[in-house]
């Protein structure tokens, strides 16, 4: 027989039986939409985190204070030494590497915050003038700090959206002197709200030269200090650059830990590939539920289908070829459901990227071939045994029934 | 062309064994008609699935233009049955979802050919039997007769030396019967061996050659010279 024409026997007997051919085609379609739909929901998570990450910039290291060990004590720790602060004389000296295009020391508290009469506790952000190009944030007004040496506190705060809108209310706040703590601070700028920025919310905070920032707080010890590289490409040589630097400072201890956003990147790659992986192993048990279903039919098909199985076998039909022929029904079916299930999946991927903008829910393109291929084969697979009934049946037995 | 020799078929039902046919020794010739006849489980009609080779033999040979056809594997049965023997059934066996012309085009699908011939040669088949304008209905838009003649279309599309009628006539008034017996016995002209399976005694009395099989075993083989058809 041609295989053109087992197939285009194959499917008009499933368009002949079609309540049958529907519920293979709902359960198989059902699978395969939940391997895409549950990959582009933990695909999207990945991503959703990724471009957190990017918003940092992406030649950015971060250095902490502190060795942090993963496996065992550092011998400082053993010698009772605590590590060393960091410093704005370190944050200088980082910014002479030639590898190293700018540097923001930064220190973080909180205080509380006034305005004529009205008052709250705000987070306050020591920076410098290059802060803002590092993070990649946005002025709504006024401008950012000004470019100054590091130990120069300036009397000048920039302030988030919400600070300012509690604060001020419906008055114009540049200009403005505000207290923080116990000294004045003129407001020359408001931050553009860029939204969530790693558990930094833009519109909630003040930002102040680093120095007035220490005098605050009373604290010479910076939260950490962020360096941006070249290039990407220099991003190796200027993490080498920093601790080389920090060790000639430090007495020779390499007493900080550099962050590259592509460590802190992986890590949270190979947490979500796993996640993604998980689902996807949980929707293809329904892939294995839709075969087993599929398995279930069929074998009702050949009981049913008997007469004309021990007819095709009296007109000469060996039982290779009606092996071949419930195979193909098995197949067709298996595509035409799979594919819908793709199709089914994708819409619902669309639906939920409609209603979660900032959720990037896209299914990766290793779920669908694999949606495809695993519905493909169990479908084929699970049919195998009643086809091979149907080939095995005697055609005296199943003809002599009406 | 046909030779039996020694035909034993035995069942096993429950913890007994029955013997359907109890050595049988036949020869048919080439374009010979015949009767078989007998009474309910006299084994006419495990002969017959014998002969159609739906069914192997306990013991004995059965030689079909000269092969021992015994001997060969399912696959080569499966090609014998489809070249060269065709079979008519007393329930039509039409497949329900095929046209007329779909299921007479059946045998030439299964054995590959290509559809242009395929549909050229149902199509003269068809006109042949006088059912050329029903060649597009479904088995349940044509009547008993009609899907017996297009049954008998599809039993000799691939041209058989062979062809086996299950109680062709069992199933249908007298009128349609006596139809399709007019086509079968025209296909004897042309060459073909008909063996008939009846119960029906006006039938059996068109052959030309009788037998009549009790108990697993032949009775009765008469040959009729120049009988009144």
């Amino acid at each position: 027989m041609r295989v053109s024409d087992i197939f285009q026997f194959a499917l008009a007997s499933l368009a002949g039986y079609r309540t049958r051919t529907i519920l293979m085609l709902l359960a198989m379609s059902i699978g395969v939409a939940a391997v895409v739909i549950l990959t582009s929901l933990g695909e999207g998570a990945r991503r959703y985190v990724a471009n957190q990450f990017s918003s940092l910039g992406t030649h950015l290291l971060i250095v902490l204070p502190g060795r942090s060990e993963t496996a065992g004590a550092s011998p400082s720790t053993l010698m009772g030494e605590t590590p060393r602060d960091l410093t704005l004389g370190d944050a200088e000296a980082l910014s002479r590497s030639r590898h190293v295009r700018r540097v923001a020391p930064i220190s973080v508290g909180m205080s509380a915050v006034s305005w004529s009469s009205r008052e709250r506790d705000v987070i306050i952000l020591g920076a410098n003038a290059d802060f803002i190009d590092i993070r990649r944030w946005k002025m709504a007004r006024g401008r950012f700090l000004p470019r100054s040496n590091l130990d120069e506190a300036a009397p000048v705060a920039v302030i988030g959206e919400k600070v300012r809108k509690e604060l001020f209310g419906a008055q114009n706040a540049l200009g403005q002197w505000l207290r923080i703590g116990d000294y004045r601070f003129r407001v020359i700028g408001i931050l553009g709200s860029s939204g969530q920025s790693i558990g930094v919310d833009t519109e909630e905070l003040i930002i102040i030269p680093v120095a007035s920032a220490q005098t605050i707080f009373n604290n010479p010890s910076l939260f950490r200090i962020l360096v941006e590289a070249k290039s990407r490409a220099a991003m190796p040589l200027a993490e080498a650059a920093v601790l080389d630097t920090i060790r000639q400072r430090h007495q020779g201890e390499e007493d900080v830990t550099v962050i590259t956003q592509n460590a802190v990147l992986a890590t949270f790659d190979r947490i979500f590939v796993a996640l993604t992986l998980t689902v996807a192993g949980i929707a293809a048990i329904s892939l294995a539920v839709a075969g087993i279903l599929i398995m279930n039919v069929m074998l009702v098909a050949v009981t049913q289908r008997r007469a004309e199985i021990g007819l095709l076998k009296a007109l000469g039909a060996p039982g290779r070829e009606i092996l071949e022929l419930f195979l193909a029904e098995a197949l067709s079916l298996s595509v035409v459901g799979a594919v819908a299930g793709l199709l089914l999946g994708q819409l619902g991927s669309l639906v939920i990227r409609q209603m979660f903008p900032e959720f990037p829910a896209f299914a990766p393109w290793w779920a669908s071939v694999a949606g495809i291929t695993v519905a493909v084969v169990t479908g084929t697979l699970f049919s195998l045994l009643p086809a091979r009934r149907a080939a095995r049946l005697d055609p005296i037995d199943a003809l002599s029934r009406r | 062309m046909i030779r039996l020799q020694g035909i034993h078929r035995e069942f096993q039902v429950g913890d007994q064994i029955v013997h359907a046919l109890n050595g049988v020794d036949v020869e048919i010739d080439t374009g010979e008609y015949i009767a078989v006849t007998g009474p309910s489980g006299s084994g006419k009609s495990t002969l017959l699935n014998l002969l159609g080779l739906l069914d192997r033999p306990s013991a004995g040979t059965y030689t079909l233009d000269g092969t021992d056809v015994t001997s060969l594997t399912d696959e080569q049965q499966a090609d014998t049955r489809n070249k060269k023997i065709g079979f008519v059934f007393q329930f039509f066996h039409l497949v329900p979802r095929l046209t007329a012309a779909e299921n007479v085009e059946l045998p030439m699908t299964l054995a590959g050919f290509p559809p242009d011939e395929r549909k050229e040669r149902v199509a003269a088949s068809l006109a042949d039997i006088g059912l050329a304008e029903r060649a597009h209905h479904r088995p349940d838009q044509l009547s008993g007769g009609q899907r017996q003649r297009v049954a008998i279309a599809r039993a000799t599309i691939m041209r058989p030396s062979l062809l086996l009628a299950d109680e062709p006539t069992g199933n249908l008034d007298s009128r349609s019967g006596a139809e399709v017996i007019r086509i079968l016995e025209a296909l004897i002209e042309l060459g073909i061996t008909l063996v008939v399976v009846t119960h029906d005694e006006k039938i059996a009395s068109r052959a030309q050659r009788r037998i009549r099989i009790v108990d697993g075993g032949i009775e009765t083989d008469v040959r009729v010279q120049d009988n009144a058809r």
